[in-house]
């Protein structure tokens, strides 16, 4: 299923008309005298159903359209709101609100709207209809009253659709198209102008279809027979037969090729994929299940099992052209459940190695707790996920500071930048046809059996320093994660070194992909920044642009999008713009995209959607001297940190942020459940920011996505992001951080919220939307000390 | 530059709703000054505080069983029997105005640039020069079907008082539970349910000592203002559109320039929802309502001089303050227009901040693409990596989310 949306709001005043223009181009409608029309408002909302169906909403303000289709489709136009007059072949006549217009065969017809109008329009092709009408319509525009009769329930059905065209997904378009075109072809059947039949008169044409009508209704049942059809209808059979006859058909033909056909679009639909083959096609009237597989190959060319299998095969094309994130839906995440991982034993072997000691000032600057060090290398970081099943790469107590180094997984978009030079970096990234460093890359399934781009799928793509297990952390308590430092890593290649460099990528995932504005459109676009230090502190500038061309990774696969973590972006193949975003410099905030423990629900989650226990929080203020509060959700609670980000807006629109490797300063403390009450954090359950200035309380759409969506969560997620439920859960979380933390009562913490608390979006492109609260610590007493 | 002065009264009121049809208040030229005083519409539920003793304010909440000064309120209809009186609440807000701008006509610009605020002192002799505010946590806020105290649901006043001695903030006074409210024509308001009703404070219990310590920074600002769309006569203040009105971004404040298309000859500018501070949200429903006096000042952009300027095609309003450039996002960028005869009913059934969110976006990158003539992939880079959007609130049912971008960005 493809769907579009348009609004005369992206463009400014003088670009509208031609915009509206264009978008009407696409639904066949032209708007011939609006030209030089100011203040244009349109808006259009379209998706096509697998079968080839439009429909789409329209809305715009007094103008004339004129609709002429090429002669394959069928046009259908329901008159939802406003003043309409219909014009065709010199007459005119006005529309009710409610009103079924509808063109065949390429039929000219114009609507004339006084005032603003709201429509739905919905293009049949003649195909999608198929045999249910004998007789091909005529070329001739008609009207169906929406006010009585089966118009009446035509129209209501269409209307329903209009007022939900934004939220139907696949499973709910099926029935609906099919619907839609049962009612199209009684509407056509019914109505005397049809075209006629060689041999019959226009009267025994129009018989006939209303006859083949009633006989649809009955294709279940396996008695239906010429007899008893007559005998309804009040005709002897030899006047049927000869009806049948003249259509060059016969009664038994007829049934036999609906009766197939009803079978056929049942094998098609997902919501049946279930059903046996024998139970379809009993459901419509075969009692032999090898007489229809006979005639069900004869017809269409190959057995209806193999033909099932193909269109599932086409729909999970579908599947892979949407471009969805995470498991597809419609396949049972669980149920495809990745092994279990092998223990890291690598890691385990040199643990002690990897995660040195350090001495001297610095530890002396952390207290009392040790200081150790965690690079960045393929044997201390996991890619794309979290799992409790990770076998620590260092072991810390409450107290103990770790330097941690993380990158970012979009390094590879400039090897020369972010890479070369890099032993760490270059442990992590490497990838040549004989060796893949790091393997698994995200939480699909490692023989990428769903999409093929790799093992792991690249269902979460972010690396991921870690895990560090804390000492005696369990189930219930709080770690606290404090930012005391952090420095961009700097590049390690000669012809560089010393400087910073990140990358922003404008991907499929962004909040603005499907409605780009300018050619060539879809498309990705990367710009490579660079980090320096101007007279006001750290910005970026940005060094050049380029737009993704399908990369082929070491294995062979191609990448036509950003759908795999680390595929090496070959620059022959790239052409780069210099001078973009000349005199834009902004001003840093580095700050980590993912700092979160392992989950409990599954054994390995996507590290794409964040969630209770922290992860893809994408919140620009866990920066230098921020406080993050985790809560622990398996044994040791297992920190990673990763997807390191010079800069970042609230929303991360376009899907991500200035991706720039960092290394950080991070004193871990554990606070027990039991130490808890009485303090600001009891009852924290959700990941709390603290800065200087502000306690930060993070919403989600989903507050736990694994728990609340249960088996599917790793599909669904991806499918039900939304604001309004972040917005939710935000409130509810900063209510209760305000009842409990402040001591507030119910009604003083609600109007605190909407006189003094600020409310934020975090990010709309991690599959579990954010929203956040912001409490200033100045509202209270305690925090103006 | 004239500067002229604009109080309230009955004659410069309207109330609930913006209009062409209204006799503007005032008429001025671009580039001339006025002062004009706003009241809250909530000063009712503290008569004593916010009303008694000053006479701008008594002129208009007068209310008697023989005569209310300002009989309409909102947008709905004013011939009877009401369910809750004249023009029904649809649309609460008191606004000052219209001022109408010579020579203004549509497809020009208006620029509104506020200058000052300041808060309206009380006049009552046991609370003389101190300034006082209202908050509802109403039917109409995000919270209400959602609330886990009981009594389930209900709506509750918190009466704070504005401190100006040092840095200026609010402090909570008293607050109480919403009871039933018997106005002065006998109707009976269950809930707030219509503008200016008189609060009988035998028949609430008042709360003392909340919110103790708590000290909210002030943020003066007017929560609706804008001009009058040509749509239709008579619309309903609350829902915020494209030629403004309300918005409540606590942004509009001291410093804001507002720029807003013009939609009907004269412009038809009004202010009122004066807001001592609210959060981004808005999330009760309102913010400490407080009246306000503002000094504004009028620049008429004429549609042929803003070719070339970062005016040029606009249709929605957008604010300039020294830091940054807003625009904002709704759910309907037009409701008016996209929902069409009933859509200052409907317009409440369709809140969603997934759409505004969308529109914001949209508005964004149009000014990113026009004003700094960015092509789209670095707009959307840009918003990307430095554009801030907020939640400007959830209880105006058409709910707005703001784009904000830094001038510092621009060098």
């Amino acid at each position: 299923m493809t769907s579009w949306s348009f609004t005369t709001e992206s463009y400014p005043d003088h670009r509208r008309l031609e915009a509206w223009r264009d978008a009407l181009g696409k639904l066949s409608i032209e708007a011939p005298d609006a030209a030089g029309a100011r203040d244009v408002f349109a808006t259009a909302q379209a998706m096509e159903s697998p079968l080839g169906i439009v429909f789409a909403q329209i809305a715009s303000g007094p103008q004339r359209l004129s609709y002429s289709d090429d002669p394959g489709i069928i046009w259908l136009a329901l008159h939802c709101e406003g003043q309409a007059v219909l014009r065709e072949a010199g007459r005119s006549s006005p529309i009710a609100v409610g009103d079924l217009v509808y063109g065949t065969a390429g039929a000219p017809a114009e609507l004339l709207f006084a005032t603003s109008f709201r429509q739905l329009l919905v293009r049949v092709p003649r195909a999608a209809i198929g045999a249910r009408l004998v007789a091909p319509p005529a070329p001739r525009v008609g009207r169906l009253s929406g006010r009585s009769g089966l118009g009446r329930v035509f129209a209501q059905l269409l209307a329903s659709i209009a007022d939900t065209i934004d939220t139907l997904d696949a499973d709910a378009i099926r029935p609906i198209e099919v619907a839609v075109a049962e009612f199209l072809s009684v509407s056509l059947a019914g109505d005397r102008d049809v075209g006629t039949l060689m041999g019959a008169t226009a009267t025994q044409t129009a018989t006939l279809n209303r006859i083949c009508q009633k006989i649809e209704a009955r294709l279940g049942d396996p008695d239906l027979a010429l007899a008893s059809v007559a005998e309804q209808e009040g005709v002897s059979m030899r006047y049927l037969q000869k009806l049948f006859e003249a259509a060059g058909s016969s009664f038994g033909e007829h049934v036999r090729q609906r009766r197939l056909e009803r079978c056929r679009l049942d094998l098609m639909n997902p919501l049946y994929a279930r059903d046996s083959i024998t139970t379809i096609c009993f459901r419509w009237g075969f009692n032999d299940a090898a007489g229809f597989s006979r005639a069900f190959s004869e017809r269409f060319g190959e057995p209806p099992r193999r033909y099932r299998r193909k269109i599932a095969g086409t729909i999970s094309e579908g599947v892979r052209l949407q471009l969805a994130r995470g498991w597809p839906l419609g396949l049972d995440g669980r149920a495809k459940a990745p092994r279990p991982l092998a223990p890291a034993a690598q890691a385990d072997a040199s643990r002690g190695l990897l995660a040195r000691v350090a001495s001297g000032a610095a530890a002396r600057a952390a207290g009392d707790g040790r200081w150790h060090h965690l690079p960045a290398t393929d044997k201390t970081v996991h890619w794309g996920y979290f799992s409790r099943s990770l076998r620590p790469v260092l072991h810390v107590e409450s107290g103990d500071i770790v330097t941690i180094e993380t990158l970012t997984q979009h390094a590879y978009d400039d090897h020369e930048r972010m890479i070369k030079g890099d032993p760490g970096a270059e442990s992590v990234f490497h990838w040549t046809r004989q060796r893949k460093n790091i393997d698994r890359r995200g939480a699909g399934p490692i023989d990428a059996s769903i999409y093929g781009r790799g093992a792991g799928e690249g269902f979460g793509v972010h690396i991921c320093t870690g895990p560090i297990a804390i000492k005696d952390a369990m189930p219930g308590d709080l770690i606290e994660v404090r930012i005391l430092d952090l420095h961009p890593r700097p590049c390690a290649n000669e012809s560089f070194a010393g400087r910073t460099f990140g990358s922003n990528a404008a991907a499929w995932w962004g909040f603005h992909y499907k409605e780009l504005l300018t050619e060539p459109r879809p498309r990705e676009v990367v710009t490579i920044y660079e980090i320096g230090r101007a007279l006001d502190g750290e910005i970026a500038r940005a060094v050049y642009s380029f737009r993704w061309t399908p990369q082929t990774d070491p294995f062979g696969v191609v990448h036509s999008t950003i759908d795999y973590p680390g595929v090496p972006v070959d620059h022959a193949t790239i052409d780069k713009q210099f001078g973009v975003l000349k005199e834009v410099e902004i001003p840093v905030r580095p700050h980590f995209g993912v700092i979160g423990l392992a989950p409990r629900e599954i054994e390995i989650v996507d590290s794409i959607p964040p969630t209770s226990s922290g992860g893809n929080i994408d919140n620009w203020r866990a920066g230098k001297g921020a406080r993050l509060y985790l809560p622990v959700a398996v044994p040791g609670g297992l920190l990673s940190v990763g997807d390191p980000h010079a800069s970042q807006g609230d929303s991360e629109l376009c899907g991500t942020a200035i991706e720039c490797s960092l290394t950080g300063d991070f004193q871990l403390i554990l606070h027990r459940r039991q130490e808890l009450a009485g303090t600001k954090l009891e009852d924290v359950n959700y990941p709390l920011l603290e800065t200087a200035d502000e306690w930060v309380v993070q919403g989600f759409s989903h507050a736990n996505y694994l728990a609340e969506l249960g088996e599917r969560a790793q599909s669904e997620v991806y499918d039900k992001s939304s604001l309004d439920l972040a917005m939710k859960d935000a409130f509810r979380k900063a209510r209760r951080f305000l009842m409990t933390a402040e001591r507030l009562s119910e009604d003083e913490a609600i109007s605190l919220l909407s006189v003094a608390v600020d409310f934020g979006v975090t990010q709309v492109v991690d599959g579990n939307w954010g929203v956040h609260g912001v409490i200033r610590k100045r509202l209270f007493a305690d925090g103006r000390r | 530059m004239r500067h002229h002065t604009l109080p309230v009264s009955p004659a410069t009121v309207h109330w609930g709703y913006f209009s062409k049809a209204v006799a503007p208040a005032l008429t001025l030229r671009s580039g001339d000054r006025a002062t004009i005083e706003t009241l809250t519409h909530h000063a009712g539920d503290d008569y004593e505080r916010m009303i008694a003793g000053d006479p701008g304010a008594e002129s208009i909440f007068r209310w008697t069983r023989e005569h209310k000064a300002v009989a309409r309120r909102g947008a709905g209809p004013t011939e009877g029997p009401f369910r809750r009186g004249s023009g029904e609440g649809i649309g609460v807000h008191l606004l000052t105005g219209p001022v109408a701008v010579e020579e203004a006509e549509p497809g020009d610009v208006l620029e509104v640039r506020i200058l000052d605020v300041r808060p309206r002192p009380s006049r009552h002799a046991s609370h003389a020069g101190r300034c006082f505010g209202s908050n509802a946590a109403a039917s109409w806020g995000f919270h209400y079907h959602d609330l886990i105290e009981e009594p389930k649901p209900r709506e509750v006043v918190t009466i704070f008082e504005l401190d100006t001695s040092d840095e200026p903030c609010a402090r909570a006074v008293y607050n109480y539970v919403w009871t039933p409210q018997t106005d002065p024509d006998g109707v009976v308001h269950p809930t707030i349910d219509y503008p200016g009703v008189p609060v009988d404070h035998r028949s609430v219990r008042r709360r003392e000592n909340i919110l103790r310590n708590v000290k909210v920074p002030a943020r003066l600002h007017f929560g609706t203002m804008g001009l009058a769309p040509a749509e239709a006569d008579f619309v309903s203040s609350i829902p915020p559109g494209y030629t403004g009105g309300n918005i409540d971004d606590w942004r509009i404040g001291k410093g804001a320039r507002m720029y807003y298309p013009v939609a009907v000859a004269g412009g038809y500018f009004s202010v009122g929802d004066p807001h001592a501070a609210q959060g981004d949200s808005e999330l009760g429903g309102t913010a400490i309502e407080a009246s306000l006096t503002g000094e504004f000042e009028f620049v008429l952009h004429k549609r042929r001089a803003l070719g070339g300027t970062p005016l040029e095609g606009l249709t929605h309003p957008l604010l300039e303050t020294d830091q940054q450039w807003s625009v904002y996002g709704f759910t309907f960028p037009n409701y008016l227009a996209a929902l069409g005869p009933n859509a200052q009913i409907e317009v409440a059934q369709h809140a969603s901040l997934d759409k505004a969110m969308r529109d914001a976006f949209r508005k964004l990158r149009r000014f990113l693409m026009t004003v700094h003539r960015l092509s789209e992939d670095e707009a959307i880079a840009l918003m990307s990596v430095a554009a801030d959007f907020g939640v400007t609130q959830v209880v105006d049912a058409n709910w707005g989310v703001h784009g904000s971008i830094r001038k510092s960005v621009f060098t």
